[in-house]
């Protein structure tokens, strides 16, 4: 017997999604009660750094709704929450939660069964997962702190945002210029920047070695040590103490912050 | 006050219209002949070129017509009468008794479940799923109020029942409600009355109403949008089958000088186009058909809509005129068409009908109304076709949208905002506003 | 300090709407014991007067500074509930909705428990929102009640009256000497009697006597700066340079023939001639004698060289295939000059691009050798009139009663595939159109005497600079794009720029009216009402945090953000629509959004999670 109730959050643009699932109750149609919907004005005002922190508060999964491709209040609005789901999705993976627990659903306001029928399924694909043991795994929550603080980085949001234009604007026509080389350079922004986010995360508190820190982040010596350069390079990083030969590095801690 | 407009009809056109007047300080009289407004645009399930969907686009619309503070919004009513002059004319609309007090009503629905009258052919869903005798048209109407239909109502035709009336707590139904007729002075007049949808019952070749499975284009949208009577799902009218195949049969009555429609109806290339690719949407294996005269795509991102529907969505596209004679024992319809001069049958599992879209019969009626003049087809009749497209022979009074010709969406919205800046010059003009 | 936080709580039953699924009292009851809940109640209808009415009362008695009504959808209420409010002096943005009927009883109605535990949970969330909650103002921004109209061509002409006389005074910019734009290159229009420019004459006259309208001729707009009600523009008025301050500005400025070089023999042939070029011909009445003609469609578009379908091509070559069919105004000339078209006087044709398009390739002809001159044809009785095409696109009433009517003056309409389109070439001095008859499935030969090119309207030169000038921008056919192709046809996204006629898309005359009249009624709607409302939901930058990167202005859809005079954004109140993409993009986190900021979010999420599902 399955007593786990996932709770779910759902951000719901105003125009499209919140309207699906508006016709929904007006149609009567019956779906699992462990979704909270919080109303927002388009989708694209979610921001990676939000859904984080949502997980980072406790959710087991979380769906963000935006209109059809192409049929967006703000006109393009939705092409950027594409790309940062996207993104949000690679950081929560790295964190170590499984990507599912992200959706990002098209409702239009006209799909009320379709909002139903997405719910239910969520609700039971995370049910079937299981909770995220946030709240007692000190080790996920580092790496959650992590992505969270890596979704924040200049970055990482200004590839992002600078993506549409970088690859050709999606037209009305929903046409799109598709470029697998923008994904790749986002992939690996995306790796490297959750990488030194959470070797700042690690060091907050310990000083560790490269090789300690090699092995917490599971890479190599020589990737961690390019990392830990870069961090030195930003002045977020600097050495605490030489153990005979080993370097041993700690976030520098920065005002207010 | 003559610092007014009155507008007919509160399609896309006539809500424009509204909208542009009232929003430049101008109170507006919005007569509408249904329980809600919306038009024809409420029933349909996408929009072309850019499948957006069209109930999402409207409704905010709807919305903002219904609650701007300048329009009066006056469903369920009629212009039964205009007299006086550009600047200065006198209306009078019969406000049709709907017998629940729409300031009371709160669209909950409990009366809508509770009818015991059932059974009568839903005109919004143009006939494919039923009503009761007290209903509202469909699930986004504005105003979001209940409207029971007096053929039909047990009580107000034998007075018995009575339980819509037990069931709403907040009292809004109010059997005694009698028709009112209401006058306004108003400066100008805007027609905006939209089309009716020739039915092909009258041409044998077509098959419709005689074989189940032939649909005309407007049940198609119904049935392919997911609030519709199937939720989405094609389904066949005999046996509730999805089809494989689908046949869309072009100019159904329209280009047809016999029956007096020799005009094109300018959107019915694109929105059976767009229906097939949403067949193919639905469910991926659809095969869709596409018999034409001419593939009249030709305004913008049209033409690239169709090579689209071509490429990406495999929708064939076949020059020539078709018909559906026979159907097989299992209620396929069959097409019969040439291919070069060739005659060929062949079998469908659903035909959809892109029948003419023609003037209101209602239009002779409210021509004398008004006292503007009909074109030899019954359409209002611009004063000037090149120069004063929305004005009519009539001072005073515009026009806009289908009902003075065939018009796509974005037509009807412009004609509407340009027919509301012609009605914002009457009223400049009689220095009664600005 | 900040002040205390007093919130109401009404909790609706709807009837059973609400009430029959989920547990009111107790939610109300639950609602009592939330932080900063000073008051909560049931109603058995919260819009109905009484509810209403208890809601005015609650907000005086209870000092009330924050109102939580749960109940139906925020999308049709909120605007009666906030009204409310704003009666009892409360602020309409210390407002909360929470949605527990749609999103609650009515979809989990055999729930029960669940059911009145997500409503708890929701009305949780409703009053972590409402605590982080502050008053707004809608800004209002004066509107300079003057226009800018681009362009005096037709479109132009039309909008520019309107604005007119709607009262208010307009700048009609326009590059050439005279008005008229396009159309005076016409012969007729529709199938009117009357040459084109003496029809255009009326409207013509209608702007130089039209008080309002301040005439700008041998004009461009030289600058633009600014935003919605407050356009500072500066025009090169004939050399002079004027500065004022523009409400609003209309786009019409027109389309370009396409030229077909290289098509169809237009290069090589002397009586090959594009569809403009031959109305002016017939203008001029200097079409030489023909027996026979032959027009070819979709030289260059529906994906020839432009990918789409000029709209108005069919309809003009029926409309001169009947003009030549009914000798409409003796087109065909009654004495002998003029027997091809080389001796035609095609510098006289305007507009100067056309003449020097002709002066270009007759040069490279001469140089050429020249062809052989074709000898006059003997008139006929009846001339031979053939339109090869892709489909005719006689949409609409009239084109297609025209199309009907040049079948039953044998005009021949022979179709082509793209596949296989027809030849032109010379024999035995003669034009000759080669072609594949579908129908009879045989390669087939028809001798002309001249052949006309039906070309696509294309998007001027001068577009990209006007794009980029008033930031508006263009699509994928190089014209510009509307705000919204079914909805807005005639807006930009950009609040207070306005397009109509062939500077958005191919359009017929009839078109180009009723839009630029729909663009005027647009654009006099800030004019009329003297200023515009702003979005009290808009994007706040931070800037001390800003470091003016300017990736919120590439993707602000509205042209909504600006660098100002420190280099760092800056949101243009007036443009802001709210929709908060700048904010999630910005990389410095420096943009929120008022009245949906992250910390509120944020602070609903946090309460939603608050407790577990039990």
């Amino acid at each position: 017997m399955n007593s786990f109730e996932p709770k779910i959050i759902g951000f719901l643009c105003n125009w499209c999604s919140y309207a699906g699932a508006d016709l929904a109750g007006v149609s009567r149609f019956q779906y699992s009660p462990n979704i909270r919907v919080i109303r927002v004005m388009c989708s694209t005002r979610i921001s990676p750094n939000l859904v984080l922190e949502v997980f980072k508060s406790g959710a087991d999964g979380v769906i963000v709704g935006g209109c059809h491709i192409g049929d967006c209040h703000y006109m393009t609005g939705n092409y950027y929450t594409d790309k940062r789901m996207k993104l949000t999705k690679e950081l929560v993976e790295l964190a170590g939660i499984e990507p599912e627990r992200l959706a990002l659903e098209w409702i239009s306001a006209s799909e009320g069964e379709k909002f139903a029928r997405v719910v239910t399924e969520f609700v039971d694909r995370i049910r079937h997962l299981g909770p995220i043991p946030t709240k007692n795994d000190q080790k996920l929550m580092k790496r959650l702190e992590a992505a969270a603080e890596a979704s924040k980085l200049f970055r990482l949001r200004l590839l992002s945002g600078k993506e549409l234009r970088l690859t050709g604007k999606g037209n009305v026509y929903g046409e799109m210029i598709e470029a697998e080389k923008m994904d790749e350079i986002l992939d690996s922004a995306v790796n490297d920047e959750y990488d030194r986010s959470l070797i700042l995360e690690l060091t907050k508190n310990n000083a560790l070695s490269v090789k300690e820190l090699a092995s917490e982040i599971g890479k190599s010596a020589e990737a961690t040590l390019g990392h830990v350069a870069t961090l030195r390079a930003r002045n977020l990083l600097s050495i605490c103490s030489i153990d005979g030969f080993t370097p041993r590095y700690k976030a520098i801690r920065l005002g207010g912050a | 006050m003559e610092r007014s407009v009155l507008v007919v009809g509160s399609g896309v056109a006539g809500i424009q219209a509204s909208l542009d007047l009232a929003d430049k300080g101008v109170i507006v009289h919005l007569v509408e002949k249904d329980p809600s407004i919306g038009g024809r645009m409420a029933q349909l399930d996408k929009t072309f070129p850019t499948n957006d969907c069209s109930i999402c686009i409207l409704a905010p619309k709807m919305a903002d017509c219904y609650g701007h503070p300048n329009i009066n919004v006056l469903t369920y009513s009629e212009l039964i009468g205009l007299d006086g002059h550009k600047g200065r004319f006198k209306a009078k609309v019969l406000k049709k008794a709907r017998y629940v007090d729409e300031s009371k009503c709160t669209g909950c629905g409990e009366c809508l479940v509770k009818c015991p009258t059932k059974g009568i052919p839903s005109e919004f869903e143009m006939g494919l799923s039923t009503r009761r005798a007290i209903y509202m048209p469909f699930l986004q109407a504005v105003p979001r109020v209940a409207t029971i239909d007096r053929e039909h109502c047990k009580h107000l035709t034998e007075g018995k029942c009575g339980v819509c009336k037990k069931v709403c707590k907040r009292e809004a139904i109010d059997y005694e409600m009698k028709d009112a007729v209401l006058e306004f002075e108003v400066g100008a007049v805007i027609v905006a009355t939209g089309f009716d949808v020739w039915n092909p019952m009258v041409a044998s070749e077509y098959g419709y109403g005689r074989f189940p499975n032939v649909f005309i284009a407007m049940e198609y949208e119904r049935i392919i949008n997911a609030a519709g009577p199937t939720s989405g799902h094609i389904r066949r009218r005999s046996d509730g089958g999805e089809p494989r195949t689908i046949a869309f049969i072009q100019c159904v009555g329209s280009r047809n000088v016999q029956l007096n429609h020799p005009y094109c109806c300018s959107v019915c290339c694109m929105h059976s186009t767009k229906e097939a690719m949403l067949a193919k949407e639905h469910k991926d294996d659809v095969k869709t058909t596409i018999f034409y005269k001419d593939m009249r795509a030709c305004a913008k991102g049209f033409y690239e809509y169709v090579v689209r529907a071509q490429r990406d969505y495999n929708v064939e596209y076949v020059n020539s005129d078709a018909t559906v004679q026979e159907e097989t024992e299992d209620h396929n319809p069959v097409v019969s068409f040439d291919v070069g001069g060739r005659s060929v049958r062949k079998e469908f599992d659903m035909v959809v009908l892109a029948t003419s879209l023609v003037p209101r019969a209602t239009n002779a009626q409210l021509s004398k109304v008004l006292g503007v003049q009909l074109d030899e087809f019954g359409f209002i009749k611009s004063k000037d076709r090149i120069f004063s497209p929305v004005e009519t022979n009539v001072p005073g009074i515009y026009v806009a949208g289908y009902c003075g010709g065939p018009a796509d969406i974005p037509e009807s919205v412009a004609q509407g905002s340009a027919a509301a800046a012609k009605a914002a010059e009457t009223l400049v003009e009689a220095r009664v506003f600005a | 300090m900040k002040e205390d936080i007093r919130i109401g709580v009404f909790v609706c039953h709807c009837g059973t709407n609400i009430g029959g699924f989920v547990d009111v009292p107790s939610v109300v009851e639950y609602s009592r014991t939330l932080p900063g809940v000073i008051y909560a109640t049931g109603n058995l209808y919260t819009c109905a007067e009484d509810g209403l009415a208890s809601i005015r009362d609650a907000i005086k008695e209870h000092h009330l500074n924050r109102v939580i009504v749960a109940s139906c959808t925020p999308r049709t209420h909120a605007p009666l509930f906030q009204g409310v409010c704003e009666e009892a002096g409360l602020n309409k943005y210390l407002f909360t909705f929470v949605n527990i009927r749609e999103h609650c009883s009515w979809v989990h109605m055999k729930e029960g428990p669940k059911a009145t535990e997500k409503a708890k949970d929701l009305v949780r969330m409703g009053v972590a929102r409402a605590q982080l909650l502050e008053p707004k103002e809608e800004a209002r921004i004066d509107v300079e009640p003057k226009a800018l109209v681009i362009g005096g061509g037709i479109s132009g002409m039309v909008a520019a009256t309107s604005i007119a006389n709607h009262g208010f005074p307009v700048y009609l910019v326009e590059k050439e000497a005279d008005f008229g734009g396009f159309v005076r290159n016409l012969n007729n229009l529709y199938l009117g009697g009357k040459d084109a420019t003496e029809m255009l004459k009326p409207i013509v006259d209608q702007v130089t006597s039209n008080k309002n309208i301040i005439k700008c001729l041998k004009s461009k707009v030289a600058g633009v700066d600014g935003f919605i009600g407050n356009y500072q523009v500066a025009l090169d008025v004939d050399g002079k340079e004027v500065k004022d301050k523009v409400g609003v500005i209309v786009l019409a400025t027109g389309a370009d023939e396409y030229v077909p070089e290289g098509l169809f023999g237009y290069d090589l042939y002397e009586n090959v001639v594009t569809l403009t070029e031959f109305e002016i011909l017939c203008k001029r009445k200097t079409l030489p004698k023909i027996s026979s003609i032959a027009f070819i469609q979709c030289v260059g578009s529906r994906g020839h060289v432009k990918s789409y379908c000029s709209r108005i091509c069919c309809n003009v070559a029926i409309k001169n295939a009947l003009n030549i069919a009914e000798n409409y105004q003796n087109i065909l000339g009654k004495d002998e000059r003029g027997a091809v078209v080389e001796k035609v006087g095609v510098d006289m044709k305007a507009p100067e691009e056309i003449a020097e398009r002709r002066r270009r390739r007759r040069g490279r002809r001469d140089r050429e050798g020249g062809e052989e001159e074709a000898e006059a044809p003997a008139p006929s009785e009846g001339i031979e009139i053939a339109i090869f095409n892709r489909d005719i696109m006689s949409y609409g009433l009239e084109h297609e009663l025209n199309y009907n009517k040049a079948r039953e003056k044998h005009v021949r309409f022979v179709r082509y595939s793209p596949a296989n389109p027809p030849k032109v070439y010379t024999e035995n001095g003669k034009l000759v159109v080669d072609y594949w008859h579908d129908t009879l499935k045989l390669q087939r030969k028809m001798n002309v005497d001249m052949i006309v090119l039906s070309t696509p309207l294309v998007s001027p030169p001068s577009a990209p600079g006007i794009s980029k000038l008033l930031k508006v921008p263009l699509g994928q056919d190089g014209f510009f794009l509307e705000a919204h192709v079914k909805l807005r046809p005639v807006d930009f996204a950009t609040d207070g720029i306005f397009v109509c006629g062939t500077a958005k898309g191919p359009a017929d005359i009839t078109e180009c009216v009723f839009q630029a009249q729909a663009a005027a009624s647009r654009a006099a709607i800030p004019l009329a009402r003297g200023y515009v409302q702003a979005e009290a939901l808009t994007a706040i930058v931070d800037a001390d945090i800003c470091t003016g990167c300017g990736t919120c202005i590439e993707v602000c859809p509205y042209g909504a953000l600006r660098k100002n005079m420190d280099g760092v954004a800056e949101v243009i109140v007036a443009a802001c629509k709210g929709c908060g993409c700048c904010g999630a993009t910005c990389p410095e986190g420096a943009i929120d959004l008022s009245h949906y900021t992250d910390s509120q979010l944020l602070a609903e999420a946090k309460a939603a999670l608050q407790e577990a599902i039990q």
